[in-house]
């Protein structure tokens, strides 16, 4: 490459940058830099006109590399790289001297701001020096989606995907699909979540497009984006399409544990049907309590029961993959308000379960044997830093299921006496009037702060004993039942997925999105979506809304049928490499391998797969992987700069 | 007959074992005598400074200088060699990053006297006598009345590069016979790289001949750093899977991995590759990258690292001088220079 001519754009951002840093000096200190050819301010760069004064100083001044110091990469790295490739430069010579958000907006001290946006400005034009051209690179891709989990925001996200032609997988662990929105929840007083879901059932039913894989686990996902190789694990159901839901079998069955989808207030069959509106609409044999008997085989009419049936592998190739395997409730343990101590005191769930018409009560509030006259609800049970083990965060949805709850209660039985025992009600958005009606309806509202509520366990029944903050008493309640309103943890197997898939990590142990603002629904892995409680905790409607952002996004990639490349990855010296596989260990993406070139071991890079995270490189003990856009030779001569060294190699 | 080329090869801060790889080259020496002038070389033969300095500027064709810079002697005769010398080499890991002495460089002169005169165990000197400047010589006898003056040391050890400047190196602790034998075809047949380069041995680190790296596992990780002081490594098995310190990674090839061979990990002599900036650091970084912390405590992490006593004497065995940060800081101030040299 010819020697850099470099021209250096200093942006006032309004007042952003200018009220800040005296922009003129910092123009002519870049004057004065090596290889700075022009030196220029506006004050919007990225405007139009700012634009322009780059592209025409590139023609005009035959400029080989540009450095605007403004904003944040992030904002506007973009833009200024359309311009100046529009000016036909390549478009990777372009540096960002972030001036902004590390400069004007975090000082207050003009002089001083002036001196370090000086400095950032040098640094940046002692990388510019060492620019190289970058080209982008294209690989076709899958336009099939694999959408890991069926609950409620899976679904959204399959309909959504078949709805404009892609075909889709939807793979449910469970033996079916439906998740806990089929359970438990109104979305609105009016409307019940099961109903939402089983309308959406409907709609699965109808679609062709949609492959549902029940009983199923993602084992394995190679490949990377726009061509992911996933591997399923399809568990045997024992149980297949010609089931007419007879129950015979069920009846035969020897084995009985709890039903998990009751949240275990009744028992089921090693044989059994999940709950009315399961799909696909058959028995299944839960394959891991299973006695393998023989009864229901014998039993069964259809012949619909096969106990040889085994595990199946399936290996499919799609272009992206959506997770949405949602949440575990939150376990009190034995003794967290008296939970498992007295079979009066149950979760936020199992009311839910309680007061469906699928219900062992067929749908009537009877605990215990009866009606209860008071029943009260502790909420930000395991959330909100309550108990030792509860979470820190707000789990969202309890606060509006319980007074949602508390309603139906009141209408059904108003001589109950509901109570709710509160730290903050979070009742966001249009749920508030639910809590103003809650209040009509005469529920009684109790606010608890630091000392939590105390259950007691007499003789004589069940006491709450609580501080009430608003009126700074310490007063008793006696309840006949109690409702632990518990809140959302990460699943059980997030360590599975994480491993299998990828995905990274948050905070509070569930899956992070790559930016909650800038990359919404994304994993940090390309082509691999979120949506759901897997990011954190939501209510149903918020779920649903993010599973068609996840389809969104994901369809945005599927249509293209192929898959641009960033160029700034790592890339191997084959010169220089001696194969020694550090780089392989460190890639959190598996983009690395060891490959036999003429008979000696070099490290390869998949270049579809690079994230361009640097690991590789920093690892790479022989400078023989380098970052392009971040090589050694770049950086050094930055952190040269920054030290006050010669801007020169 | 055209004169022959005229060598020089010259001792600064050096153990003997690079001149003891002059001897390994064996019958090839007979070669070298052949085509080579040997015009000084106080290891083993009578030239005087006064020798060189009468030699017209660049009329040695190749000055080979091993071990480091540590004393102004040091010093004034490597920039009398880089003055009569056409190519100056650094041979060996001393003269080019430091080498083992070079550790010395995170100690002042007071602490290393006392070290050296006073209390390593194998020392007997009860009248606790130190260097001094001047010594009296007087052998009546022999009719010998002298004056001695030891020449001036420096606060650190340099590697001759911060010094002269340097055509070529010649890496090793000490060079193998083949590396500096095919250095020296290099020479004679002038098929020679760019200035400052590394002649004779691989650009690539060691694991590329490294006849164990076929054993490693896909994933490099390992659960703790072990020492040969206190397990003894399987054999064909790659040093580094099992947990060894095993530099070869970020050590420059050539020496047909001679210790692994013995079952030994590397210990870095061959040095730095082209394009690396800091030994040391980048050794650092692949041993944190190596280490499988996913499944470990904060407390295991710290344990693992405590597990090697002395970092430093492992990842720059042989350069801390040509470190980015090469000695400990504040060694200019010590009482030997005063008082002793009035420095």
């Amino acid at each position: 490459m010819s020697e850099p001519r470099i021209g250096v754009y200093v942006c006032h951002c309004g007042f952003n940058i200018a009220g800040t840093v005296d922009v003129k000096k910092v123009v002519e200190f870049a004057k004065n830099l090596p290889n700075v050819v022009v030196a220029k301010e506006y004050v919007f760069m990225c405007s139009e006109p700012g634009q322009d004064l780059i592209k025409e100083d590139i023609k005009a001044n035959n400029l080989n590399r540009i450095v605007v110091a403004a904003c944040s990469p992030s904002l506007h790295e973009v833009t200024f790289r359309t311009a100046i490739k529009e000016a036909g430069l390549n478009k990777y010579l372009l540096e960002m001297a972030n001036i902004r958000e590390h400069c004007s907006w975090v000082h207050h001290d003009k002089e001083k701001a002036t001196e370090k946006a000086k400095e950032i400005v040098r640094m940046a034009v002692a990388k510019a020096r060492y620019l190289e051209p970058l080209e982008e690179l294209e690989v076709g891709a899958e336009t099939s989606a694999l959408v890991l989990g069926g609950g409620i925001a899976g679904i959204r996200a399959a309909l959504e995907l078949a709805n404009y032609g892609f075909h889709v997988y939807l793979v449910e662990k469970s033996p079916t699909i439906g998740g806990k929105a089929a359970l438990i929840g109104y979305i609105d007083p009016q409307t019940k979540g099961a109903e939402v879901v089983s309308k959406m059932i409907d709609k699965i039913k109808e679609c062709p497009r949609i492959q549902v894989l029940t009983n199923a686990e993602l084992i394995q996902l190679g490949g990377f984006v726009g061509n992911y190789n996933a591997k399923i694990r399809i568990n045997p159901r024992f149980v297949n399409e010609r089931c007419t839901l007879c129950g015979e079998c069920e009846e035969v069955c020897p084995v009985e544990v709890a039903n998990e989808y009751n949240f275990g207030l009744s028992r089921r069959k090693a044989i059994f049907l999940p709950f009315a509106n399961a799909y696909p609409p058959y028995y299944a044999i839960d394959y891991r309590v299973c006695v393998k008997c023989g009864e229901c085989e014998k039993v069964c009419r259809f012949r619909a029961i096969n106990l040889k049936e085994e595990a199946k592998i399936l290996e499919l190739k799609v272009g992206t993959l959506i997770v949405a395997t949602g949440y575990d409730p939150y376990r009190p343990f034995k003794g967290e308000y008296g939970y498992g101590l007295h079979p009066n005191i149950l979760t936020l769930f199992q009311l839910e379960r309680l007061l469906d018409p699928d219900s062992p009560t067929k749908g009537e509030l009877i605990i215990g044997g009866k009606i209860p006259k008071n029943i009260a609800f502790i909420q930000c049970v395991g959330s909100r830093n309550t108990t030792p083990g509860a979470k820190e965060y707000c789990s969202r949805m309890c606060c509006t299921t319980a007074i949602n709850s508390a309603i139906k209660i009141k209408e059904r039985y108003p001589n109950t006496n509901v109570y709710i025992l509160y730290k903050d009600i979070m009742t966001y958005g249009s749920d508030e009037t639910l809590y103003e009606e809650a209040g009509k309806k005469l529920v009684n509202f109790i606010k608890f702060e630091e000392k939590i509520p105390k259950v007691l366990i007499t003789p004589e029944g069940l006491f709450i004993e609580v501080f009430e903050y608003t009126i700074q008493e310490n007063i008793r309640i006696p309840v006949d039942a109690i409702v632990l309103s518990i809140g959302m943890l990460p699943p059980r197997d997030i360590e599975e997925l994480i491993a299998v898939t990828r995905v990274s990590c948050g905070g509070e142990g569930f899956v992070r999105e790559a930016h909650l603002k800038l990359a919404p629904v994304e994993a940090p892995t390309k082509g691999i979506f979120l949506a759901g409680c897997i990011t954190g905790p939501k209510n149903i409607l918020e779920s649903i809304r993010m599973g068609s952002a996840a389809a969104a996004k994901a369809m945005a990639l599927l249509s293209k049928g192929k898959i641009t490349i960033e160029p700034m990855i790592a890339q191997v010296n084959e010169e220089k490499c001696s194969g020694c596989a550090i780089c392989v260990g460190v890639c959190p993406y598996s983009a690395i391998s060891i490959k036999t070139v003429n008979g000696d071991r070099i490290a390869h890079v998949e270049k579809a797969l690079c994230m361009g995270c640097g690991t590789c490189s920093a690892a790479c003990p022989s400078g023989a992987m380098q970052h392009l856009g971040f090589k050694d030779l770049q950086l050094l001569a930055q952190t040269r700069a920054v030290f006050g060294g010669e801007v020169h190699g | 007959m055209s004169e022959k080329p005229k060598v020089a090869w010259y001792w600064c801060a050096s153990c003997g074992g690079c001149e003891e790889s002059f001897v390994d080259l064996a019958e090839r020496l007979l070669k070298v005598f052949e085509t080579f002038d040997i015009v000084f070389c106080p290891v083993a033969m009578d030239f005087k400074r006064e020798d060189v300095e009468k030699l017209p500027d660049g009329s040695i064709a190749v000055s080979l200088i091993n071990g480091g810079i540590r004393m102004k002697e040091h010093e004034e005769m490597v920039k009398l060699l880089r003055k009569k010398s056409n190519i100056v080499i650094a041979y060996g890991a001393c003269s080019a990053w430091g080498g083992v002495p070079g550790l010395a460089n995170l100690y002042n002169l007071d602490e290393i006297v006392e070290r050296k005169y006073l209390e390593i165990p194998t020392i007997e000197n009860p009248k606790e006598i130190l260097p001094t400047k001047k010594t009296i010589v007087n052998i009546p006898e022999a009719k010998i009345k002298a004056e001695l003056e030891l020449p001036e040391p420096l606060p650190t050890l340099l590697p001759i590069d911060k010094v002269i400047d340097v055509d070529y190196y010649i890496p090793g602790c000490p060079p193998t016979p083949d590396v500096f034998w095919n250095a020296l075809q290099a020479l004679l047949t002038g098929n020679l790289p760019p200035k400052g380069t590394v002649i004779g041995a691989l650009q690539r680190s060691l694991c590329d001949e490294c006849l164990l790296n076929e054993t490693k596992p896909e994933k490099l990780l390992v659960k703790e750093f072990k020492r040969v002081e206190k397990a003894i490594p399987e054999p064909n098995k790659c040093l580094l899977a099992q947990g060894f310190l095993c530099m070869g990674p970020v050590t420059r090839g050539g020496c047909t991995a001679l210790c692994i061979k013995a079952n030994m990990p590397c210990t870095g002599c061959f040095g730095i590759l082209d394009g690396v900036v800091d030994y040391g650091g980048k050794a650092i970084s692949y041993f944190g990258s190596i280490l499988d912390y996913s499944p470990m405590e904060e407390k295991e992490i710290k344990k693992a690292f405590e597990s090697i006593p002395d970092w430093i004497g492992t990842i720059y065995r042989y350069s801390l001088p040509s470190a980015k940060l090469s000695h400990r800081a504040g060694l200019k101030r010590s009482k030997l220079m005063k008082e002793v040299f009035e420095i």
